[in-house]
């Protein structure tokens, strides 16, 4: 059993898990972060993505890593669409408030099932797959397929620079604003339209490298978003909303809990210690691990 | 504006000339025959649906390229009527009242799965309308009362225990490990299996079970590798039978009988894993080798729809049409004599012939398919195997 829990194996798990829940968690908290926009069609971003770089592999050959750009460019441009199309007026009306989160909820919610049953429609319900990278690489005692390798890399590096990006660039910084205090945002000037428009696109392209990663070692099928969509609820709300390293870090959190917490019991309790812990922390610390309390404003 | 509308309203007036000359083309031959059935277009199911509704079009296809459906001496179109039952049983109820009692369909295929099974079935019962049903597989079918519905497989959870241990016996397996999906047909098979397996004197090594939203196995893969046995039994489903395999290659498990339950035989399943889906052995009583109508229906659905049939599914489907057919082309539409049809009579079927005891199709025996360079080989029972068991020497 110790053995188990030293060796770089149940490591490499755990990182693994973390960097896919952390990728897709990101896009669902910038959204949120800047806009209280509540997106449950997330994860049929994530399937979208996947579907795209299935489709640019089995039609052109196009290796996964090859494609990504044009998969994030495209579910960027999706983004910016919904934002215009859809979502800018209820903006604009409204500002930010209880209403605007139902009200995304609510729409959302009937984008995800449209867009499910579309991609039903178009490239039928049965999934799909691939083969990429899936020889197995040794380090040490640790085995490890390319496919899962290659898919933490560049998840933890797109993590990585949407963090440097909100640390350094100046529509991060601006995005932080907004995320922080939207009024005072505004105030000092921040372009608020643009901003929202910029979340979208980064929160929509993000979901689908997600998606163009997951796809390199599982199937892809319609109905595949739910289950991201609730891990990356989960892990933004333990996060703390809105709070973009807070989410990282639960992320990481979960994927080390769900791979060294079964280890020690068994994999039955993976639902049950998952959800457990989340309620559990709720209860104690209902803004999440890095959430402030909130404030009347 | 004015020409987008005039676009516009071409597209529809074209689309009412389809449609209409579509009907009259119907019209001028004899009247259709409408077959009604339920499908999970969407919810949980939807994925496994295709590979059921798939072998349907195909039939359909096949019988009115045929010059329709035989009926006595008469040969009329196939036509069906089908809803979606959002993955719902009680849904599918309440479709297959309304096909049966509103829409007056003349005969009914099956919707997918065992619990959807389960919930048609008292429908049929009550308002006498009899269905080959296809693909559920629960020993509970035996408690549906018999006469109206029938089932055309042999994978029923307490053989498939029965046949597992005795095949794991004859290749000289010692120990397994037991790997378990808390599903409700793999747990059936696992509590089947468990005593077969001790009374054929096989160790089970490690006994564990998991989850459906599994998203690593590297921590109970650690324990099946330290406990090494001589095979591993994953009683898994299509979303985490890959995950099995692609972890099992990532930790070398050296177990030489590698059995996966449910996702081998599907398209994707080879297509995804490459090399290490070679030697897998699965659930399976058919293979395209069994007769020349296998071969038939292998070839014609991976031309229609580019893709391999589900071995098990599509093949029950396409079994459950062809019985239907042959019942009706002697006791005609007539319910009453429909139902003796298909109670008392022998059919002949891509998995050759098939017979009734009851709800079960008591002919086709339980058995295992083999991935072998990449083709699907029955490897047991050595009665109807097209290839012999082959040990698994590498990912």
């Amino acid at each position: 059993m110790i053995d188990t829990l030293a060796s770089g194996q149940l490591l490499f798990a755990a990182l693994a898990l973390g960097a896919t829940y952390a990728l897709v968690a990101l896009g669902l908290n910038l959204v949120y972060g800047t806009m209280r926009l509540l997106n449950v069609a997330h994860g049929d971003l994530v399937m979208l993505g996947g579907y795209i770089t299935y489709w640019a592999f089995a039609l052109g050959g196009v290796s996964p890593l090859v494609s990504l750009l044009g998969t994030a460019v495209a579910a960027a441009l999706l983004g910016v669409l919904a934002y215009r199309l859809l979502f800018r007026a209820m903006l604009g009306a409204r500002g930010t408030g209880p209403r605007v989160e139902a009200n995304s909820l609510l729409l959302f919610f009937g984008l995800s099932i449209v867009v499910q049953n579309l991609a039903a429609l178009i490239f039928s319900p049965t999934p799909r797959g691939y083969e990429y990278l899936s020889d197995v690489l040794h380090f040490g005692n640790v085995a490890l397929t390319g496919n899962r390798l290659a898919a933490l890399l560049v998840a933890a590096a797109l993590c990585l620079a949407v963090v440097l990006f909100l640390r350094w660039h100046t529509m991060g910084l601006a995005m932080r604003a907004l995320m922080e205090h939207r009024e005072a945002a505004a105030v000092v000037g921040v372009d608020i339209d643009r901003i929202q428009l910029a979340s979208f696109a980064v929160g929509f392209g993000t979901a689908a490298v997600a998606g163009a990663l997951v796809s390199m070692t599982e199937q892809v099928s319609p109905f595949m978003g739910f289950p991201f969509t609730v891990a990356a609820f989960v892990v933004i709300v333990m996060g703390g909303l809105g709070r973009l390293e807070g989410g990282m870090a639960a992320a990481f959190a979960l994927g080390l809990l769900e791979t060294y917490g079964v280890a020690l019991t068994s994999t039955n309790w993976r639902s049950i210690l998952l959800y457990g812990t989340f309620v559990a922390l709720l209860l104690a610390r209902p803004q999440g691990l890095f959430g402030r309390p909130a404030v009347m404003r | 504006m004015s020409i987008r509308r005039s676009i516009f309203n071409t597209v529809i007036a074209s689309a009412f000339a389809l449609a209409l000359s579509l009907d009259t083309s119907l019209a001028q031959g004899a009247k259709p025959v409408r077959i009604g059935f339920s499908i999970a277009k969407t919810g949980i199911f939807a994925s496994a649906a295709p590979s059921q509704l798939n072998a349907y079009e195909l039939w359909r296809e096949q019988v009115n390229a045929r010059g329709g459906l035989e009926i006595g001496k008469e040969k009329r179109p196939v036509e069906f009527v089908q809803y979606d039952d959002q993955s719902n049983p009680g849904q599918a109820a309440k479709i297959y009242e309304k096909l049966i009692t509103q829409d007056k369909v003349d005969l009914l295929l099956a919707p997918w799965g065992t619990p959807t099974h389960i919930a048609v079935a008292p429908v049929l019962e009550r308002l006498k309308f009899p269905m080959v049903g296809n693909t559920a597989a629960s020993s509970k079918l035996r408690e549906l009362k018999p006469g109206y519905i029938w089932f055309t497989t042999a994978a029923i959870p307490d053989r498939i225990g029965k046949e597992l241990a005795a095949m794991l016996k004859e290749n000289g397996v010692k120990s397994v490990a037991l790997l378990t999906n808390v599903l409700p047909f793999s747990k059936e098979i696992k509590g089947f299996l468990e005593p077969a397996l001790k009374s054929a004197a096989i160790a089970i090594s490690v006994n564990e079970e998991y989850p459906p939203d599994v998203k690593d196995m590297t921590a109970l893969l650690t324990k099946v590798k330290q406990a090494n046995p001589d095979a591993v039994l994953a009683l898994s489903y299509p979303s985490d039978s890959p995950l099995y395999v692609r972890q099992a290659k990532e930790l070398g498990i050296g177990a030489k009988f590698q059995f996966v339950l449910i996702g081998p035989t599907i398209d994707f399943f080879p297509k995804l894993l490459g090399s290490a889906a070679n030697g897998i052995v699965t659930v399976g009583e058919w293979s395209p080798a069994r007769n020349a109508r296998a071969k038939a229906f292998y070839d014609t659905y991976v031309a229609k729809f580019k893709e391999k049939p589900d071995y098990l599914d599509s093949s029950l489907s396409f079994m459950s049409c062809e019985i239907l057919e042959q019942a009706v082309k002697t006791a005609g539409l007539d319910r009453s004599k429909l139902r003796t049809a298909i109670a008392q009579g022998r059919f002949e079927t891509i998995n050759g012939a098939v017979k009734f005891k009851g709800v079960e199709n008591t002919v086709t025996k339980t058995g295992f398919l083999q991935i072998q360079d990449g083709e699907v080989q029955q490897v047991w029972p050595a009665s109807v195997s097209t290839a012999k068991y082959r040990p698994k020497t590498s990912w």
